[in-house]
């Protein structure tokens, strides 16, 4: 699996977590990074579609083809995104090392109980 | 707002463009929607915010592949980063930290008003017994000031240093005593207060600002005060700006000097600065001055003698920048050279580097360029790495300016505005251009070369190497070891003259010697047999302080400060009362000859003891001897200043002096006994005393106390030792040595590295030949000496250019040079030798390693 060198950002996560369920256009990859982010990322077009560059060079996201286009004016059609296997592998990777991250957190700040 | 849109869609690169640039509009026009709805202000702030994340995107995302490709690079390959990041830091470092010392010491404009038109006056008389050039005399200042249509104000101006009292406070301190004009024509404004009046006489000063801040606690009520300045009590009218300092650094005061009533010609010694009026060039002023000086003996008389100097008179008018600036500017001049030159060294250094890496990428950038890379693209690619690692160098460099030139300035001489040198803006500027420049001359050649490898080269599997490229390594091998010769003959120069000035006997000792000044002239002595039983006095308890051998007392300490000059008559010839022959004078007393290790050649010193019996003495110095008394025993014959009654007898003849450093020859010099030749000819005022000692570095406390118990108004003053005024004298030469011994270190380390490299890869370009020939049978020592001997020629190639190249540059050296031509065959053969040593050191370990080669292993090698 390829990785990004410098580790995955946070922003990179979110974009890649929002094509989990499906592939997405562009601006429902930056509708729903914003609404599964809780509102702390709000990433401008510039940024949101180097990120989605950049993805797409490491071969984590792919432009798809699917069949429910729904153009919002006549002639223009959307660029659908989609994980690859090894961006969803990439986004597996992270998500565990997230929630080990996140647990660690809870158990050291004390808001859980401490188990095994 | 669509056009703008699609303007800095423009900015990403095409293939981005293809791939989002739809969405991109799409996205923005929405959102830009979405803002306009929640009021102006917000749907401006998203325009604003928007732009400019998508100018940072598009910038970022043109530079990607390059940028991207030039920080996987540089991170593969640590080693060399680290080389070319520390060799450029190192070069810039070094080129940044000089360039803040010049730029603030000699670029920086005087801080005066239009500094250029600004001159600085003084007289020389060819054919004259006068120094090459001399300060002029009052009569000259009144004949200018009021003639001379060339200059729109003209001042006479001084340092020296004389005791200021306030309150409890007593020091001696350098000021001026310049004509009021001084002001006016440099066209300085005080901050505080006002500037002195003609009617204001002698009775007022002008403070300068350190002054105002460290004794006054720059409290604005001083200004009305009135302080003891020179025994006189003189009321500060106004305190000048910070940045005033006139005619150096140190002057902490200036009380205006009048213009005498009654002048008498020909008493020099007024150092004169003038404003050019507009358009007017020194070469005119100098021919109108030369006219109204000719006048001057028709106006104000003066002897047949001061009649022959004036038509011997020839004006001299220079810039005032060059007479306060003149004498560190060369050698400043100098080190600047010898940086670049550590420069350039760098360059080729990191050149080589990126030369030799670029070979051993070849094979991956003629795939690339099979596969369709552009040529402008490799060369962006490469360009890129060298701005890269130049950036960092020169972030590098900075880092090492801002730490090491206060460093540096701690062995610097007194350097005029020395404190106000400081890595700035300029030297940023500075460093940041030659940062661009190394990253053009590191990365270019190699750059083009790698965006043209032939594809044959993917066919013979890289194997073998062609003369032309390795010509460019080695060509620049060569330059490096040519330069490093350039800076290695420099310092060997220097160093051979500081160590020839090191051995120069001055005539006096310089081990063990205790000096200072006090002046006891506020203890209310009055006559001259007053001082002289002070003086004597006062050595003798310094003679009982535990430690001391002996003291001794003179009117000017050499090294420390000039004697007087002054015409003497001989009995032998006074035919002719102007025929005086000019000869320098002081005085001494206590055991001053043998303290300070000055021979007596003939007939004896001044008793110690007994000064009475002094009276109407003298000593000689040997060549004062020879200019009065060629051939002639001098002992007995007499001698007495022009126009004066009192004739001295010479009682002995004493060794030669340097009286100023131990370049020049020594002058003819008098010694008058501490009481004169009557009891009330002269006062010694603030002589400097000597004391021989072995713990000269440690009593100065106790010296201090007694000062304070026999005069507590008369400070205590230039305090040294003879050893560290010796040091001081040969400043600017050690300075000068040391910072270019550290450049050419600097330079003989990169050229071994250079030569090292280039070695190293050439062993590792031929490891399946040397695994052939071994294999074949030939032996360890031949392949070692096969690699030392392409670095002999390579080195042999650089010392001969640089040779060449040292004998046209050493020349800059000029005056720093002592007893030592600029071409001095040992120093140029010395350093040949050493660099080549080096250069077959730099081989050696390369062609060890190509001996040591396992044959069986060479030949799998690929």
């Amino acid at each position: 699996m390829a990785e990004i060198p410098e580790g995955m950002s946070t922003l990179e996560y979110h974009v890649l977590l929002s094509m989990a369920s499906g592939p997405r256009y562009g601006y429902a990859i930056k509708d729903a990074v914003a609404a599964e982010s809780a509102g702390t990322l709000q990433p401008r077009a510039g940024t949101l579609y180097r990120v989605l560059a950049r993805l797409m060079t490491h071969g984590w996201v792919a432009e798809v083809q699917t069949g429910q286009d729904d153009p919002p004016h006549p002639g223009l059609t959307r660029k659908y995104y989609g994980l690859t296997a090894t961006g969803r592998a990439a986004l597996a990777v992270e998500a565990r090392r997230l929630r080990e991250a996140a647990a660690l957190a809870e158990e050291r700040l004390g808001l859980v109980e401490k188990t095994g | 707002m669509n056009a703008l849109l699609d303007l800095l869609i423009r900015l990403f690169p095409r293939a981005f463009r293809r791939q989002f640039g739809a969405d991109l509009h799409e996205q923005v026009r929405v959102d830009l929607g979405r803002a306009e709805r929640r009021g102006r202000w917000p749907a401006l702030a998203f325009t604003v915010w928007t732009g400019l994340d998508l100018i940072r995107s598009a910038v970022a995302e043109r530079l990607r592949p390059t940028w991207v490709g030039a920080h996987a690079t540089s991170e593969r390959v640590p080693g060399f980063t680290a080389a070319v990041v520390v060799t450029l830091g190192l070069a810039v470092g070094a080129n940044a930290g000089i360039f803040s010392v010049i730029s603030a010491v000699l670029l920086d404009p005087l801080p005066f008003e239009e500094p250029d038109r600004l001159v600085y006056i003084a007289a020389s008389a060819p054919g004259s017994d006068f120094p090459d050039e001399f300060p002029v005399s009052m009569e000259f200042y009144v004949q200018y000031a009021e003639q001379a249509t060339l200059l729109d104000g003209l001042a006479t101006f001084n340092s020296f240093t004389a005791t200021l009292r306030v309150g409890d406070r007593i020091e001696r301190v350098r000021m001026s005593m310049p004509t009021h004009t001084l002001f006016e024509t440099l066209g300085a404004e005080p901050i505080l207060g006002r500037l002195p009046e003609p009617e204001d006489g002698e009775d007022v000063a002008v403070i300068s600002y350190a002054l105002w801040t460290t004794w006054f606690g720059s409290d604005p009520d001083v200004i009305g005060k009135a302080y003891e300045a020179i025994n006189l009590p003189r009321t500060i009218i106004g305190v000048m700006r910070p940045d005033f300092r006139f005619p150096n650094d140190g002057v902490l005061l200036w009380i205006p000097s009048e213009v005498p009533t009654e002048i008498v010609p020909g008493r020099f010694g007024r150092r004169l600065v003038g404003r050019l009026a507009p358009g007017a060039e020194p070469e005119d002023l100098a021919t109108q001055l030369q006219t109204l000086a000719s006048r001057l003996p028709e106006r104000f008389g003066g002897s047949a003698a001061y009649a022959r100097l004036i038509e011997q008179h020839r004006p001299v008018v220079r810039p005032l920048r060059e007479e306060l600036l003149g004498h560190v500017s060369g050698p400043l001049w100098v080190l600047m050279g010898s940086v670049a030159l550590v420069l350039l060294i760098a360059c080729a250094n990191v050149a080589n580097l990126f030369l030799v890496r670029t070979e051993s990428r070849r094979r991956d950038l003629a795939v690339r360029r099979a596969m369709g890379a552009g040529r402008g693209l490799l060369i962006r690619t490469q360009m890129a790495e060298a701005v890269l690692l130049a950036a960092w160098g020169g972030a590098l460099g900075v880092v090492l300016a801002w730490v090491g030139t206060p460093l540096l300035l701690r062995f610097a001489p007194t350097i005029p505005r020395g404190d106000s040198v400081a890595v700035e803006a300029p030297t940023l500027l500075f460093a940041l251009g030659l940062s661009a420049l190394a990253a053009i001359v590191c990365g270019l050649a190699p750059a083009v070369r790698a965006s043209a490898p032939s594809l044959d080269r993917l066919r013979d599997a890289g194997r073998g190497h062609t003369r032309r490229r390795s010509w460019g390594r080695d060509g620049l091998v060569v330059a490096q070891t040519a330069l490093a010769l350039v800076l290695l003959v420099g310092s060997g120069l220097l160093v051979r003259s500081f160590v020839k000035l090191r051995s120069v006997d001055p005539g006096y000792d310089t081990e063990d010697i205790f000096t200072f000044q006090i002046a006891p002239e506020s203890e209310g002595l009055s006559d001259g047999p007053e001082y002289a039983r002070f003086h004597t006095d006062f050595m003798e308890r310094v003679a009982s302080l535990p430690g001391v051998e002996s003291v001794g007392v003179v009117g000017e300490l050499p090294l420390d400060e000039g004697v007087r000059g002054g015409r003497f008559v001989t009995e032998d010839r006074q035919a002719d009362e102007d025929e005086g022959v000019l000869l320098n004078y002081t005085w001494s007393g206590g055991d001053y000859f043998s303290t300070m290790g000055i021979e007596v050649r003939l007939g004896r010193a001044f008793r110690a003891a007994d000064t009475e019996t002094d009276l109407g003495n003298a000593l000689v110095s040997e060549t004062a001897a020879n200019l009065l008394w060629p051939d002639q025993d001098p002992i007995g014959r007499r001698l007495r200043r022009e126009r004066s009654e009192e004739w001295a007898t010479v009682v002995g003849v004493v060794e030669d002096v340097k009286q100023y450093n131990f370049r020049d020859a020594a002058e003819p010099l008098v010694y008058l006994p501490l009481v004169g030749p009557t009891p009330e000819s002269w006062t010694v005022a603030s002589p400097g005393y000597v004391v021989k000692t072995a713990r000269a570095e440690q009593i100065a406390p106790e010296v201090r106390a007694l000062v304070r118990e026999v005069a507590p108004s008369a400070p205590m003053y230039a305090v040294h030792t003879m050893a560290s005024l010796q040091a001081d004298s040969m400043h600017r030469l050690s300075f000068t040595m040391l910072t270019l011994a550290l450049a050419s270190g600097l330079a003989l380390l990169m050229g071994a590295i250079g030569l090292y490299g280039v070695l190293s890869y050439v062993v590792a370009l031929r490891t399946q030949e040397i695994g052939v020939r071994m294999a074949l049978g030939a032996r360890a020592g031949e392949v070692r000496r096969m690699v030392v001997a392409r670095g002999a020629r390579i080195v042999a190639f650089g010392i001969v250019l640089g040779l060449f190249m040292a004998a046209a540059a050493t020349r800059a050296l000029g005056a720093l040079l002592f007893a030592t031509q600029p071409l001095d065959g040992i120093t140029f053969l010395g350093t040949a030798i050493v660099l080549g040593g080096v250069g077959l050191l730099a081989s050696y370990v390369p062609a060890r390693r190509a001996s040591s080669l396992d044959p069986a292993a060479c030949l799998r090698a690929e």
